[in-house]
């Protein structure tokens, strides 16, 4: 729920970033402080959650800190990253990351492209089922989380016994199974994020002016044609905007695989949000941890630059 | 609206929106149809429950430290949403109504801790507030729960302020009121249902959140509901039942929330939301 209202909102705001701001000073004759006061305990609560937390991470970051030998963290350079370089199981995690990323990107298009065609209609059932679609997105995910193992569960779950006479589960719940596991929680990642998709696709689809279509039937172009040519290029550039935001909230998971998984079976759901909660909570090395942080943090930063140029440039 | 004038077409494409809405909601209904249902019943795997029972949530509610955690989501969640409108409404107000030197960037600021999730900064803020003392505390599990709904509540607060005329408060300060009494006499009156509004998202985010309770709380005493949910797992005994009924007391917010605000959530998002 957490993050997932917070990128729902995303949109609410670029709209409203969007409104003119008013120029027009007040005529009253305020004090020049009143402003400054009034906006002063946003900004402290800013500068405390995120602005100083990150500085403190990339100070951190340099420092030699692990709670078994020194209590105190001591200056360390570079060591927590030349550790990091040669740490098999954070590489692991670092691609296991990108599939999850990646998929759980793939599976949100997949399922939302075809229901947002679906639910571009006025009629009363598309108009309440594309408020009814929200539900995976606002519900929180430890409810969800319970309610996937609930169903994938060997003894009790619906879902693990028609599974099994497809014949994809065996005996044993396909999450302890360490190759299904990792692609039916970036299945369920995907569905939850899913909705989000689907209104900002929506809210694109709607936009298409009808004159397009009705010109395109006239030159007697078919459905798929009109597809290819008029929908999918006015809807690219939402699914390419709402795919970097659903994907940086993606790389950054940790609520499902821990919650579903605990980042098992055999590590196969560890990805770097659980790598980093087990260096702090499992392993004592908070240094360590937000080294990896500030990586992800560089790594995220370079690859919105480069989706957002590549955007640019077309 | 268009009932009367439907064509086949319509209806066929509205009966495989229900079918498919139904085969994506399925997971979600199956955790409220388990809550209802009889243990021996969920062991038989039959889609159809044979029995309502409420026998779960009377379980639950019965358990002491359920009970606790759901005392301390309340406290927490009703912290949070109280000190997410009294900072953000003055902000709002700031950012909508002033025009100043650092405006725009801090503007930029509280909208930008918005989008740093919280797997960013949790190491940091852990360290903090674990060198503070303030480990295993419900104040501190407050005050990073405000990040969760503070800077959404600035923005859309200052959207409505927007559209508040300034001449309503003119007018009250010609007649004698301070800026700061037209603001709290004229202008917050019209925004209430936007402040009721930004208040209960940041209760919802706070009561369904895992992450930062997680790695802040371990005391059974100042844990909340989704961690309780999770030491509901006995590994020797425990009832899926009682565990799907926990998840519906923790869903139960977020759904009211979505269906009373659903239209403000929808008509946010599709009018000319996205700009691409």
């Amino acid at each position: 729920m957490t993050s997932s209202v917070r990128g729902f909102f995303f949109l609410t705001k670029d709209r409203l970033m969007s409104t003119p701001m008013q120029e027009r000073q007040p005529q009253v004759i305020g004090k020049a402080s009143l402003p400054y006061a009034l906006v002063g305990p946003a900004i402290v609560v800013a500068l405390a959650i995120a602005v100083l937390p990150l500085l403190y991470a990339l100070w951190l970051s340099f420092q030699d800190w692990y709670l078994l030998r020194n209590p105190q963290p001591v200056w360390g350079g570079l060591v927590n990253f030349q550790a990091l370089l040669t740490d098999g199981a954070l590489w692991r995690a670092f691609w296991r990351t990108w599939v999850w990323t990646l998929g759980t990107v793939a599976v949100e298009i997949a399922l939302a492209l075809p229901l947002a065609l679906l639910l571009n209609r006025d009629t009363i059932v598309a108009r309440t089922a594309s408020a009814l679609i929200l539900l995976p997105w606002v519900m929180p995910f430890i409810v969800l989380g319970y309610g996937w193992r609930f169903l994938l569960d060997s003894e009790v779950g619906a879902l693990h016994a028609l599974l099994q006479v497809v014949g994809i589960a065996g005996n044993s719940s396909i999450l302890n199974d360490p190759n299904l596991a990792l692609a039916v929680i970036t299945f369920i990642s995907g569905w939850k994020g899913m909705p989000f998709m689907v209104l900002a696709l929506l809210a694109a689809l709607k936009s298409i002016p009808d004159e397009l279509y009705e010109a395109a039937a006239i030159d007697g172009a078919s459905a798929w044609q009109r597809f290819r040519s008029i929908t999918l290029p006015s809807i690219q550039n939402t699914m390419l905007i709402v795919g970097l935001v659903l994907g940086i909230l993606a790389f950054y998971s940790f609520d499902l695989p821990w919650i579903m998984a605990r980042g098992g079976p055999q590590d196969a759901t560890t990805i770097l949000g659980i790598t980093m909660f087990k260096a702090v909570f499992t392993d004592l090395r908070p240094a360590y941890a937000a080294a990896i942080s500030v990586v992800m943090l560089v790594i995220l930063a370079g690859v919105s630059f480069c989706v957002l140029q590549l955007r640019r440039r077309e | 609206m268009n009932a009367d004038r439907k064509r086949p077409v319509d209806v066929a494409l509205d009966i495989l929106t229900v079918l498919l809405l139904g085969l994506i909601l399925l997971p979600i209904i199956w955790v409220f149809i388990a809550s209802i249902r009889p243990d021996a019943d969920i062991m038989s795997r039959s889609p159809f429950p044979s029995q309502v029972t409420f026998d779960h949530f009377r379980e639950i509610f019965a358990r002491a430290d359920f009970m606790i955690a759901l005392r301390n989501s309340l406290i927490v969640g009703g912290a949070v949403a109280v000190c997410t409108i009294v900072i953000a409404v003055p902000a709002a107000y700031s950012l909508s109504r002033f025009t100043y030197r650092g405006r725009d960037f801090i503007g930029f600021l509280i909208l930008a801790t918005q989008m740093l999730p919280a797997v960013a900064v949790l190491v940091p803020l852990v360290v903090i507030i674990r060198s503070l003392g303030l480990a295993n505390t419900l104040t501190a599990l407050t005050f990073t729960h405000l990040a969760l709904g503070l800077p959404i509540a600035v923005w859309m607060l200052k959207g409505y302020i927007d559209a508040v005329p300034r001449e309503l408060e003119e007018a009250a300060v010609i007649d004698g009121s301070s800026q700061l009494g037209a603001m709290i006499r004229i202008t917050l009156p019209l925004i209430r249902p936007a402040v009721i509004a930004v208040g209960t998202f940041a209760f919802v985010l706070s009561w369904g959140e895992f992450l930062l309770a997680l790695a802040l709380i371990t005391s059974a005493e100042v844990k909340t509901l989704p961690l309780a949910l999770q030491t509901l797992f006995d590994p020797y005994s425990f009832s899926w039942g009682v565990v799907m009924a926990g998840g519906v007391v923790i869903a139960a917010p977020a759904v009211l929330l979505f269906l009373l605000f659903r239209n403000q959530l929808v008509g946010g998002l599709t009018s000319g939301g996205i700009k691409g």
